[in-house]
């Protein structure tokens, strides 16, 4: 079923490739079905998945490398913490999918581009193996840099390298902590390593720690390691922003939690505090960053910063609270800011600006439009019964005992993050009309409703019953917990 | 009666104008009348069952026995992290406290949503309006049967973003979006405060059970200092959502959202929700007597700082605010003595005659489309109804005996005369003076005199029935309401201990037997307080411009609101803003520039200069060779 996850989208984009150059306009449709299909897949996996036990499940594996001494193998294989990401990663696919329906530049490769960027991911949340892991997050890296370079905006072509070798930086060095590990322990597989983590290594496992935690931080991204991604975003298309800000930046926190704190806990224990103090001053400092943005989708993307900082504070608390209010923000980030993408996108397709001076009023001429972003402006400052307000809370109440300074910093994020939302919703859409945009129209396509509805559903139905959520990742946090609690 | 409804069903209440919500929102275009009607029968169904939950919670707490604890009942959890870990549990709990707001919240609101049936006819969005106050509603609901303090704080946000909805109703008026703005914003430094006393006390008690916590903090289990802190946190919450010094900012400007809003939000229900949660604390805070001293200076602050801003602003509606928030300001001065009670009873009352006066003003503003008191003048002789109810109003508010608010201020006076340095209650009777004088210029240069505008006097007209009979109902509420201090009136509606003892929880002087000396002097205060405000502004009110020119300075600081709103401006965009295009700054050119693309750039100039080694000449090569095999020489050698 995980494998039939992972080479769906693949399929789908070979599919397409094959199109014929007369009827590559079809290639969205051969992208929404594939999509559509594997969100199906992932809601059944999703429905099916045994809240009674904890471990993996749905596990498919076979040995791919034997070397001397160790062996790398393709595994796949979900549990709680994986489980919400895949149904994410199905669920913005699809809308990435619907937000570019009216791409007609070189559509085959955009939409091949965009299914492989899907399996990629996929890869990433489903391997089960450090090497498996490191090929697919490599792999990721390839669609993201011709998405951006060659459909996005601006200047796309440095943000695509900046993207690339920013992450190819931290990869590399990821890549060296696997094979110390690896090595060390004589195997690869994650599960494994998990019941016995390595103890003795060649190099010391502090700096393996960090080798391997600097490719994650720079992904989720935190300061000073953020820089990449407000450029990124800005000059990437609509769809390829919501998968950025969506999933490519859980497989940082996703890292962590599967593979940085079961396998080196003390280390973590060691560094709680520097990763605490890191993740109240990303809080803070993205949130204030973002009070000053001129720019619709950079104002979005540096309170993205703010918001991961959150997902590291519950990190560094190392507690079952914290970890699972990480785990949270992960998914509710995801369906927030990916919405908040789709909506700068679609303002944008418009009025064909994103600088917040140029626009006023749109609510007279897009109501619907309006009503979705601040829709998605409130989750995101965490108003209850919306999803982010369970995740932060819980992000909260398991840092306040571990690192109460931080803590308090990232609560009066809260503030700012009111602060920025609704400064942007007086600016763009309320106020009198203008005669600039009286020939708007609003949302009426059907892929643009079937976008903002999905994900408002999301947003609200795991805001108002979050147990949908919270029974699966607990089981997915728990056994993370006792490792992590062992240790200290 | 065929269905049991009871303390059990509480959750219905909420759960109807939830529904409401729903439906209003989505289907209001589809629906006749936009579906008004739906939320005046709904809103009309919930004050039925709140009376049977009265009767209930009655009968329970019945002869004489008096029981403060309330129940909870009916609860399930919402999140579950694990055994051990963190639970949050929703329930409903119904004791005295509860028993106030309930009545309170449901008729203000039928009132009020069957006055805007008039009011806001033939307005834009005009089913919008009412599903917004369905939700409103709702969320208050939901905050007072709370057994939980996640679900408060739920609802607490929930009623925050109705309010951010119908203050920005008019959200093409740039001013009305910039005070939903201001409101939400400013509330929020308070929900942040008590957010964070949540969590602290979640840390300390291990649960987010009201009573739970209330049972633990009485028991001395948690540090005192540590209380003390979480409980002024806890505090700063209630100062934000009820408008106290220094978050009071916001009330005035909210009076760009629609007036019934005002009267209902900003005045009888919403802006109370922080004396709700200080007096359903009351127990924890009798224990942390520093944190009732705050909650006693920061009432009493406010209190004669609106009252004064009261007395200069010539918006109508903005009067009222200054008065509802100095008036919220006695609420907290009364809970700052632990005298619950009094503040509980002073909620009710002014619950009943703020929202009438409100509504009145909301007929004025209907019939003139004018707000500024400079443009009104003479009105009694075109609208003889609203004249005659403003003035039943404002009789309460300055504290005329027979009239409801003249009870319950007496009861607060009395309490802090008892319980408060003596400083404390010649301020706050100072303070109900001035009430008397900043209500009396409002009646008289709205209602009496010479029309200033004679345009808009000549097109003034009395409101529809639809919009007196809630007035006509709030007045009678407004006059009547007071005597339920009196342990008689409990009893002939049927409870034996009196309304005293079983809904405002201890006995105040009024409910046993009344000190006329005392409320004698209070009157008398009240008389020579409507005695300035007729002598500086009857007739052509030239004793208030020589007044004005006497303190120009005093004036000017009035009239700029201490200047406070100044202040907080030039915080946020000098200090705020500022730091934050420095961060931005450093942002892009350090992190970035410098440091991200300079690296970059080192190394593409690293490669650069290094390319020249690169000669491709074979003296060059085995020069290098030579170089590094001396080099390893030397390092053997100096190994051996």
């Amino acid at each position: 079923m995980l494998t039939l996850f992972l080479l769906l989208p693949v399929a789908g984009a070979l599919i397409a490739i094959a199109l014929p150059a007369a009827r590559e306009g079809e290639a969205k449709v051969i992208a929404l079905a594939f999509t559509g299909l594997n969100f199906a897949l992932a809601v059944v996996m999703y429905v099916v998945f045994d809240r009674g036990v904890e471990g993996y499940q749905f596990v498919e594996r076979f040995e791919w490398i034997h070397g001397a001494g160790f062996t790398v193998q393709y595994v796949v294989g979900v549990d709680g913490l994986s489980a919400p990401l895949i149904v994410l990663l199905g669920l913005l696919s699809m809308v990435s999918v619907l937000v570019s329906w009216k791409i007609d530049v070189k559509p085959k490769h955009y939409f091949a581009w965009l299914l492989i960027l899907e399996s990629a991911v996929a890869g990433v949340f489903l391997s089960l193996d450090l090497i498996q892991f490191f090929l697919f997050w490599e792999l990721e890296l390839l669609p993201m840099f011709f998405l951006i370079s060659q459909w996005g905006s601006g200047r796309r072509v440095y943000s695509a390298m900046k993207f690339l070798i920013y992450t190819l930086a931290g990869s590399a060095l990821m890549l060296v902590g696997f094979l110390v590990i690896g090595f060390g322990a004589k195997t690869f597989d994650i599960e494994a390593l998990t019941k016995t983590p390595p103890q003795e290594t060649i190099v010391p496992l502090a700096i393996v720690f960090w080798a391997i935690m600097l490719a994650f931080l720079v992904k989720l991204p935190v300061f000073p390691l953020h820089t990449w991604l407000p450029d990124a975003h800005t000059d990437a298309p609509t769809a390829v922003s919501v998968m950025l800000a969506g999933v490519l930046l859980k497989m940082g926190g996703y890292g962590i939690l599967r593979i940085v704190l079961p396998l080196m806990p003390n280390e973590a224990h060691d560094f709680s505090k520097v990763l605490a103090t890191i993740a109240g001053f990303s809080v803070v400092w993205g949130a204030v960053i973002t009070l000053r943005q001129t720019d619709l989708k950079r104002l979005v993307a540096y309170s993205s910063v703010s918001h991961m900082g959150y997902v590291l504070l519950g990190v560094s608390a190392l507690g079952p609270v914290g970890l699972s209010g990480a785990a949270l923000q992960m998914f509710t980030h995801g369906c927030i800011t990916g919405l908040l993408f789709v909506m700068v996108g679609m303002i944008y397709d418009r009025t064909h600006t994103r600088e917040i001076a140029k626009l006023r009023g749109l609510m007279h001429h897009m109501p619907l439009i309006g009503t979705v972003f601040i829709v998605a402006g409130l989750a995101s400052l965490g108003l209850p019964a919306m999803s982010g307000f369970v995740a932060e809370l819980t992000v909260f109440l398991g840092s306040i005992e571990a690192h109460p300074a931080a803590t308090m910093a990232a609560v009066f994020g809260v503030v700012l993050s009111a602060g920025y939302i609704l400064w942007t919703v007086e600016r763009i859409l309320h106020g009198p009309k203008t005669h600039d945009f009286h020939d708007l129209t609003d949302a009426k396509q059907w892929w643009e409703i079937t976008a903002m509805a999905v994900l408002v559903v999301a947003i609200i139905g795991t805001g108002i019953w979050p147990a949908v959520l919270t029974d699966t990742v607990r089981l997915g946090i728990e056994p993370i917990a006792k490792i992590v609690e062992a240790a200290s | 009666m065929g269905i049991e409804f009871g303390m059990e069903q509480v959750w219905v209440l909420p759960a109807i104008p939830a529904a409401l919500f729903i439906v209003l929102a989505l289907l209001n275009p589809l629906l006749p009348r936009r579906g008004d009607f739906l939320a005046a029968l709904g809103m009309a169904t919930v004050v039925g069952l709140v009376f049977l939950v009265l009767v209930d919670y009655t009968s329970v707490f019945n002869g004489g026995h008096f029981e403060p604890d309330g129940t909870n009942v009916f609860s399930f959890d919402w999140v579950n992290i694990g055994q051990g870990f963190f639970i949050i549990e929703f329930s409903t709990f119904v004791d005295g406290i509860t028993m106030v707001m309930l009545p309170v919240v449901t008729i203000v609101a039928t009132m009020v949503i069957v006055y805007s049936v008039g009011y806001m006819h033939g307005e834009q969005r005009y089913g919008w309006y009412f599903a917004v106050l369905c939700l409103f509603v709702s969320a208050m609901l939901t905050l007072v049967v709370s057994g939980n303090l996640i679900q408060l704080y739920l609802a607490w946000e929930g009623v925050g973003l109705a309010s951010y909805l119908l203050i920005g109703f008019y959200w093409e008026r740039q001013s009305a979006a910039e005070a939903a703005k201001k409101a939400f914003i400013t509330t929020r430094i308070g929900d942040v405060g008590l957010l964070i006393g949540i969590i602290l006390l979640w840390r300390a008690t291990g649960t987010f059970d009201i009573q739970e916590i209330i049972a633990i903090a009485k028991a001395g289990q948690i540090d005192e200092t540590y209380l003390t802190v979480s409980m002024i946190f806890l505090f700063m919450g209630a100062a934000g959502k009820s408008a106290q010094f220094p978050l009071h900012v916001w009330l005035p400007d909210a009076m760009e959202g629609p007036t019934p809003v005002s009267a209902l939000i900003h005045a009888a229900t919403m802006v109370v929700a922080g004396v709700y949660l200080v007096a359903r604390f009351s127990p924890v805070y009798a224990e942390v007597l520093i944190a009732r001293d705050v909650i006693l200076y920061v009432g009493l602050i406010t209190a004669v700082m609106a009252a004064s801003m009261g007395l200069v602003t010539s918006d109508i509606k903005r009067v009222l605010a200054y008065s509802t928030v100095s008036q919220l300001g006695f609420m907290f001065v009364a809970l700052g003595s632990g005298a619950v009670g009094a503040a509980m009873f002073h909620l009710l009352t002014h619950a009943f005659f703020k929202a009438l006066l409100f509504l009145g003003s909301g007929s004025v503003i209907h019939a003139t489309h004018r707000q500024e008191v400079e443009s009104l003048g003479g009105l009694r002789r075109k609208m003889p109804f609203t004249a005659a109810v403003f003035s039943v109003g404002s009789l309460a508010l300055a504290g005329i005996p027979i009239f409801a608010g003249f009870w319950s201020k007496d009861e607060i006076l009395h309490a802090t005369l008892k319980d408060a340095p003596v400083a404390v209650y010649v301020t706050l009777a100072g303070t109900a003076m001035l009430t008397a004088v900043y209500t009396t210029r409002l009646v008289l240069l709205t209602f009496f005199g010479a029309p200033r505008d004679q345009h808009a006097f000549d097109h003034a007209h009395e409101s529809p029935i639809i919009m007196n009979a809630p007035l006509a109902l709030l007045a009678v509420l407004a006059t009547v309401s007071g005597f339920l201090a009196f342990d008689q009136v409990g009893q002939a509606l049927g409870l034996p201990g009196g309304i005293g003892a079983n809904v405002f929880l201890e006995h105040a002087h009024h409910f046993t037997e009344p000190d006329y000396a005392f409320a004698g002097t209070a009157t008398l205060m009240s008389l020579v307080g409507i005695g300035i405000g007729w002598a500086y502004w009857h007739g052509d009110s030239r004793r208030a411009v020589a007044a004005r020119q006497w303190a120009p300075d005093l004036h000017a600081l009035l009239v700029n609101r201490y200047y406070m709103d100044g202040l907080y401006q030039g915080i946020i965009n000098r200090v705020i803003l500022g730091a934050g295009s420095l961060i931005a700054w450093f942002d892009k050119k350090v992190v970035n520039e410098t440091g991200v693309d300079g690296g970059a750039q080192a190394v593409s100039y690293l490669g650069y200069r290094l390319k020249f080694l690169q000669t491709g000449r074979i003296p060059n090569y085995a020069f290098g060779m030579a170089l590094g095999v001396l080099a390893l020489a030397l390092v053997a050698i100096g190994n051996s």
